[in-house]
């Protein structure tokens, strides 16, 4: 097709790629035409970034980033500024949706297989974007300057010292002082209004432009570029716009009623999404009864505190994450689509959403006996249902899965002699019987069952 | 000798300041047994009150230094003069900050090193319920500075300012063992020994009054918020259909 060469769109197409773009990015990028419901959430994260930078960008005409200053400026913006309050609003209510969205994005891929080959730099850009966001969450959190604010940052950046030798230097250098301090808070506002916003922009520009080079996944795990019509164009593929373009406008309308419900209705979403502690200005002398991180981090979190050693336990809280980064790697079975794997795999991916928020919950909660040893307990099955993902990338010996299964079992059984202790030593012997029971289940059942038996992928999509 | 001094102090005040904090972990009587607070924040009358109670019992201590007179003042119509004449008492002008005049470090000697906390923000924290608990719950113990002890908040370092109100009670406790055989005090009931000018009842709505106005003063937004959400929930009702059409009639050739 030819750029059209008239008229003023003419004259910019002569000098900027503009028509081009467009069809190359939304007329003629040719998406599956079999979406379902979870394919809304790439188009919704891209919303609530968009509602975040522009009610930030309101935020920060009325907010001051100094300890003196700030958590009085909040209250300004909440009482004095016109609509400040729905501002401030979108933007608490928004960081806790961004996660949601981000989650439910990510189960998507792990479900359908979206980060496996040619699809792993995608992944990628997503893992950095998400590990971003995280960065961006954990310093906005601090400008309120509320007590929550100031003791969940003291706790998360304290992590830092459990590095031997230089983490008291790292964790001083991060705080620019020896305490939180306005040092703190000057600086982590800049990193939020800018430096985190800009590489979140190009990350997302780069998970994109890699995503529109290979063309999306879709529910069938096909690759529809595989059958092309005779003009070249996937037989299953339609252009993104005008379809998805209309799809993803129903999806945000529905998908901003349910955010505008929170804003409006319950803003403090019972103290999930604005902590009351944090209603309170910072005080150094004045800990909250309970410190706990706001629920998006409360899984690691729960990874952190299930190792007694705090040094242990930051390394694991960092794996938790970058053996996401590896999944491409880990699961390397040919087949992507949920549809069509094992009912094991299926039974893993349950577990696994279970364990992530079991773990979540766990991390609200104040250490007791029971949720210390079931953080640990969950934590294991955590980190084992990689390697399950791993076992099940082709099929395997009868050896291989007693093999596993004796010595990932010993493995877990050593731990708990060695380094596992609690006040109630029956603990440990009762909740050993979960990680037991899940190795049991995904490695030892497949003996008995045809639990492990694969569906034939189709060679084209199914509506 | 002066850092000696300066440490102490520190660890005296951080000492205090934490066993007066505010927590609803050790109750030593039972949920809800002196009622839930009914926060009305359509009832006008009773906020107005509450703002009348507000500024003539807590603002001398209390600041609610992220409101403005006139935002409560408009908020609750009360009219300009009314306000000015009635309730600054600090010589400050309408449009101000509700601050208090005390000096921080005098309330700093005089509350045993805590300082009275905000009343504007406070409440959004602790919940309006435990203020109503609190004021309701303050009973006379000559060990305390002021003569005065409380339930909810063991050891507060507050007078009981609505004494003149209330009256002086007594609480009455008795021993009582909990499963672990260890011994403590549990609540009984509360026996009035020196009559305040106000029934039991008149009390009650006091306290509610108050406890309604800062609960408003928490979070002004609260009078408007739902309203506003109702009318973007039925613009995007209707949003939501009209997006629904469109995309059906756009699909309706995908098959």
């Amino acid at each position: 097709m030819s750029e059209q060469s008239t008229g003023l769109l003419g004259w910019i197409n002569a000098r900027f790629p503009l028509s081009k773009m467009m069809r190359e990015h939304l007329s003629e990028y040719y998406a599956p035409k079999n979406f379902n419901f979870w394919y809304f959430f790439g188009s919704l994260a891209l919303l609530v970034l968009v509602i975040q930078i522009l009610s930030g960008i309101f935020l920060t005409m009325h907010y001051k980033p100094d300890a003196a200053l700030a958590f009085a400026s909040v209250e300004h913006i909440m009482r004095d500024v016109n609509w400040g309050w729905l501002i401030r609003y979108m933007h608490s209510t928004g960081a806790s949706f961004f996660f949601i969205v981000v989650y439910l994005h990510m189960f998507r891929g792990l479900m359908y297989g979206s980060f496996k080959n040619p699809r792993e730099l995608i992944w990628l850009f997503g893992m950095l974007i998400y590990v971003a966001l995280m960065a961006e969450a954990f310093m906005g959190y601090l400008l309120p300057w509320g007590n929550m604010s100031y003791w969940g940052a003291q706790v998360i950046i304290n992590l830092f010292n459990t590095i031997p030798f230089i983490g008291e230097a790292v964790s001083e250098w991060i705080r620019g002082d020896f305490v939180i301090s306005d040092a703190t808070l000057n600086r982590f506002f800049a990193l939020h209004v800018i430096a985190v916003p800009l590489a979140l922009l190009g990350l997302i520009i780069g998970h994109i432009l890699a995503l529109h080079e290979v063309g999306s996944n879709n529910p069938d795990g096909v690759e529809i570029k595989k059958t092309k019509g005779a003009d070249g164009i996937p037989l299953d593929g339609i252009p993104f716009h005008p379809y998805y373009t209309v799809k993803d406008i129903l999806g945000s309308v529905v998908f901003l009623a349910i955010f505008a419900f929170v804003i409006f209705f319950m803003p403090e979403m019972n103290g999930y999404f604005l902590e009351p502690a944090n209603f309170d200005p910072a005080n150094a002398l004045n800990t909250p009864d309970h410190i706990a991180p706001i629920w998006y981090f409360t899984p690691f979190y729960t990874v952190l505190r299930a190792i007694p050693d705090p040094f242990l336990g930051f390394m694991m809280m960092a794996m938790a994450i970058v053996v996401l980064f590896l999944l491409p790697w880990i699961d390397r079975n040919p087949i992507k689509s949920i549809r069509y794997r094992s009912t094991l795999f299926k039974i893993n991916l349950i577990i696994f959403v279970i364990t992530f928020i079991i773990l979540g919950y766990l991390g609200l909660k104040s250490v007791t006996d029971l949720y210390s040893q079931l953080a640990l307990r969950f934590t294991e099955i955590y980190f084992l249902f990689f390697f399950m993902l791993w076992a099940y990338s082709k099929p395997r010996s009868s050896g291989f899965w007693i093999g596993s299964f004796i010595v990932l079992l010993a493995g877990l059984t050593a731990y708990d002699f060695l380094a596992n202790s609690s006040e109630q030593p029956s603990l440990i012997w009762k909740t050993w019987v979960i990680p037991a029971a899940y190795l049991f289940i995904t490695l030892l059942l497949p003996q008995f069952t045809n639990w492990d038996s694969e569906k034939q992928v189709p060679e084209r999509v199914t509506s | 000798m002066k850092i000696l001094n300066k440490i102490l102090f520190l660890l005296v005040l951080s000492i205090l300041t934490m066993s007066s904090a505010w927590s609803a972990s050790d109750h030593v009587y039972a949920k809800n047994q002196f009622g839930k607070v009914n926060i009305e924040l359509k009832n006008k009358a009773s906020l107005q009150r509450g703002a009348k109670y507000f500024v003539n019992y807590c603002l001398s201590c209390h600041p609610a230094q992220h409101s403005r007179y006139k935002r409560v003042a408009d908020d609750l119509r009360i009219s300009e003069d009314l306000m000015i004449d009635n309730m600054i008492f600090t010589g400050q002008k309408f449009g101000e900050l509700m601050t208090v005049a005390m000096k921080r470090e005098d309330a700093q000697k005089w509350f045993l090193g805590v300082d009275p906390p905000d009343l504007s923000t406070h409440v959004r924290a602790i919940g309006p319920q435990a203020v109503y608990e609190y004021l309701k719950t303050f009973y006379a113990d000559d060990n305390r500075p002021f003569g005065v002890n409380n339930l909810y908040l063991p050891n507060s370092a507050m007078p009981h300012v609505l004494i003149g109100l209330q009256g002086l009670q007594q609480a009455n406790f008795h021993a009582s063992q909990d499963s672990n055989g260890s011994e403590h005090k549990e609540f009984e009931k509360f026996g009035m020994i020196k009559q305040g000018s106000l029934s039991e009842q008149e009390y009650e709505q006091v306290v509610t009054d108050i406890v309604n106005f800062l609960a408003y003063l928490s979070e002004p937004a609260q009078l408007i918020r739902k309203n506003v959400g109702v009318g973007v929930l039925f613009f995007l009702g209707i949003l939501g259909m009209l997006a629904y059409f469109l995309k059906r009639n756009y699909w309706q050739d995908v098959h």
